[in-house]
């Protein structure tokens, strides 16, 4: 049972079309999401987190389409379904969301319905894909509320997501997510518009789930100390590409890639005082419409040299799990030491 | 909701004062002798100054202005509403002949507006960028921006005068009494009445579930895997219906004062036919009570859309 991967993902390529011009929102990322593990995606803004959720929920928007490349669902009595394949509101797509591979969201404030109560969007959730009565859903969405640590569920379930605070909406959230036992659970930078006591306690609660239900989770997330706490496996992306993945302890530990690094380095650290040296990664990221030839991180990067604006480096294996693609990668790693 | 309610019915009781002072004052600013109103000029120009005088004494036309109001008020709130100056029958005996006649013609015309609108609209922002939504769109505006006594007379002409399928006008052929017989003569003025409403609630519509159908919790929706049909209704279109509910609400005065120029067109014998002759023969007890019936029903309209709103979003609080 160790190490079963439920989705994986090989050479996927997402592009989105607009006024004629085309942007490779992701370029060829390769990965797996493992049984009872934590899969963190890290990654600036608009290096295609998102957009990688989307393309595996098949959620993308009506510009964008999957060019290239598999997703795969290793389903464990249908056999492995081809994602890609998929027509994306079709009967078949629609029966694996929600029930094979829910989805949590950002912003809990919006991702819910303001006009129903939240019991009714977690009955919604059980009776699309489940035949039950209307009392047997809603005694379950009862218990799942009850499960996710919310206070008076009994009274809280008939309310709006209006009345709820902003910790407990994301609450019933993965309460509506994990109501028809999910295989994977995929959390797109679910504590972002939380405040960090919140944060801690929604995390902890996903923990207990993976391990209790042996879901595996896809976190998508930009804060490198989440990735600390909870990551089982890291991949991190830049400009669409996964420039580093490994199991958490091979990246944090000994990170082979520059862009990593600066990411490492540019999280303060509580108690230091207003005095540390945060090193904040200089510049920006390219315009998607005018990609650096060669590696896309070389002009921000402290290693760049002539041979990095070729070509795109190469995946190298570093040992176990562990991949980088930077030419200069064990200068990077014996630096770090 | 009930608090609420009584609430705003007792808040309407001082704005009522208000309006028809306003009603009652402005009109008695209008130029003209109310006597050269009540009888024939040739009449009245035998008539000697004293003999005028006497007539405005018994009239009670010589009283001072709040005087004036003040009696009028008061036989108003006894349920006299007077009577009409031209043709001395009294003023709620015109508007209970006229008003049936109006809220036939309203009520199917909002009816059909409604329905038609909202669905139009709706289907226009699934199917967004399509033919069939530009089609609608360039519709949508040409029905907003041609006149409605034009576009009556345009369907008169074709479906009345040429092809002879419905009646020119009017609102039932003594002769015939059926349902059926009435039906032929409601179905022109009230589709061009309803079609002209359609534009204004199809784009709003469109507008609103265009609006909607952005929102994060569409995609939350459509994660859970539910039919494409649940999400563009029950999710979609359930929350866009707010601001469409707001413009059909405050359409509902036009239930009472009729829309004056199909009736017109159409010789249609409602309370906006009654109200154009009236202002025009300065039949002023007329008018006032027209006047004061368009006025409630405008304030029980916004009351109405207040609760319907309540009811609609649950964010909305009455009580506060």
């Amino acid at each position: 049972m160790q190490d079963q991967t439920v989705i994986s993902v090989k050479n996927l390529k997402t592009y989105f079309y607009t006024n004629q011009r085309c942007n490779k929102a992701i370029n060829g990322i390769s990965m797996d999401i493992k049984r009872g593990k934590t899969l963190c995606i890290v990654g600036e803004s608009g290096c295609g987190k998102s957009v990688t959720a989307s393309s595996i929920m098949q959620l993308l928007p009506k510009l964008s389409r999957i060019e290239e490349g598999e997703i795969i669902y290793h389903s464990e009595d249908r056999g492995d379904i081809k994602i890609h394949e998929l027509e994306r509101n079709g009967k078949e797509m629609r029966s694996l969301r929600g029930q094979d591979i829910a989805m949590i969201f950002q912003d809990p404030m919006t991702a819910l319905n303001p006009v129903y109560t939240v019991g009714w969007q977690i009955v919604e959730m059980i009776r699309a894909h489940e035949n039950v009565s209307k009392k047997e859903a809603k005694a379950r969405a009862l218990k799942l509320l009850k499960d996710m640590g919310i206070p008076y569920p009994e009274k809280r379930i008939d309310e709006y997501p209006h009345q709820f605070s902003g910790g407990m909406r994301q609450r019933a959230m993965i309460a509506m997510a994990m109501s028809c036992n999910p295989k994977v659970l995929i959390a797109d930078e679910p504590t972002t518009a939380l405040d960090v006591t919140i944060q801690a306690q929604i995390f902890e609660l996903m923990d207990k789930l993976k391990k209790e239900y042996d879901t595996a989770i896809m976190l998508i997330t930009h804060d490198m100390g989440v990735v600390c706490e909870l990551a089982d496996d890291v991949a991190v992306m830049y400009m669409g590409n996964i420039i580093e993945s490994g199991s958490a302890r091979e990246v944090l530990k000994s990170p082979g890639h520059p862009y990593t690094k600066a990411l490492l380095k540019s999280i303060p650290i509580l108690g230091k005082g207003a005095n540390q040296d945060i090193n904040p990664i200089k510049g920006s990221t390219p315009d998607p419409f005018n990609r650096p030839t060669g590696c896309q991180f070389a002009p921000r990067c402290d290693y760049a040299c002539d041979k990095c604006n070729e070509a795109m480096p190469e995946e190298n294996q570093v040992g176990g799990t562990h991949m980088v693609r930077c030419i200069r990668f064990q200068e990077v790693m014996a630096d770090g030491k | 909701m009930l608090k609420y309610i009584l609430k705003k019915i007792l808040g309407m009781i001082p704005m009522l004062f208000i309006i028809t002072f306003l009603i009652y004052f402005l009109l008695d600013l209008t130029p003209g002798d109310a006597v050269s109103h009540l009888m024939d000029p040739e009449a009245l120009a035998r008539l000697s100054a004293e003999q005028l005088e006497a007539l405005r004494e018994t009239y009670g036309l010589n009283d001072p202005f709040v005087v004036r109001y003040f009696k009028w008020l008061l036989q108003l709130v006894q349920g006299n509403f007077g009577y009409s100056v031209s043709s001395g029958v009294p003023v709620s005996q015109i508007i209970a002949e006229s008003l049936p006649a109006t809220l036939e013609l309203s009520g199917t015309a909002l009816l059909i507006s409604t329905l038609l609108g909202s669905i139009l609209g709706v289907a226009g922002a699934i199917k967004k960028g399509t033919i069939g939504d530009n089609v609608l769109t360039v519709f949508g505006m040409i029905g907003v921006s041609i006149p409605q006594f034009f576009f009556g007379m345009v369907c008169i002409l074709v479906f009345a005068l040429n092809l002879e399928w419905l009646p020119v006008g009017g609102r039932t052929d003594p002769s015939v009494v059926s349902f059926f017989g009435r039906l032929k003569y409601l179905i022109l003025p009230a589709s061009v009445l309803g079609i002209s409403l359609t534009a204004g609630v199809m784009r709003y519509a469109r507008t609103s579930m265009l609006d909607t159908m952005n929102k994060e919790y569409i995609r939350t929706a459509r994660s859970k895997g539910i039919p494409e049909w649940r999400v563009n209704l029950i999710h979609g279109f359930r929350v866009s219906l707010t601001p469409v509910v707001v413009l059909v609400g405050f359409r509902l005065p036009t239930l009472i004062a009729g829309s004056v120029v199909i009736e017109t067109v159409f010789q249609w014998p409602g309370v906006g036919q009654v109200f154009n002759a009236a202002v025009r023969a300065s039949n002023y007890n007329l008018v006032m009570i027209v006047a004061l019936l368009f006025v409630i029903m405008v304030l029980f309209a916004s009351t109405i859309v207040d609760i319907l709103t309540a009811i609609l979003d649950p964010r909305v609080k009455l009580d506060s």
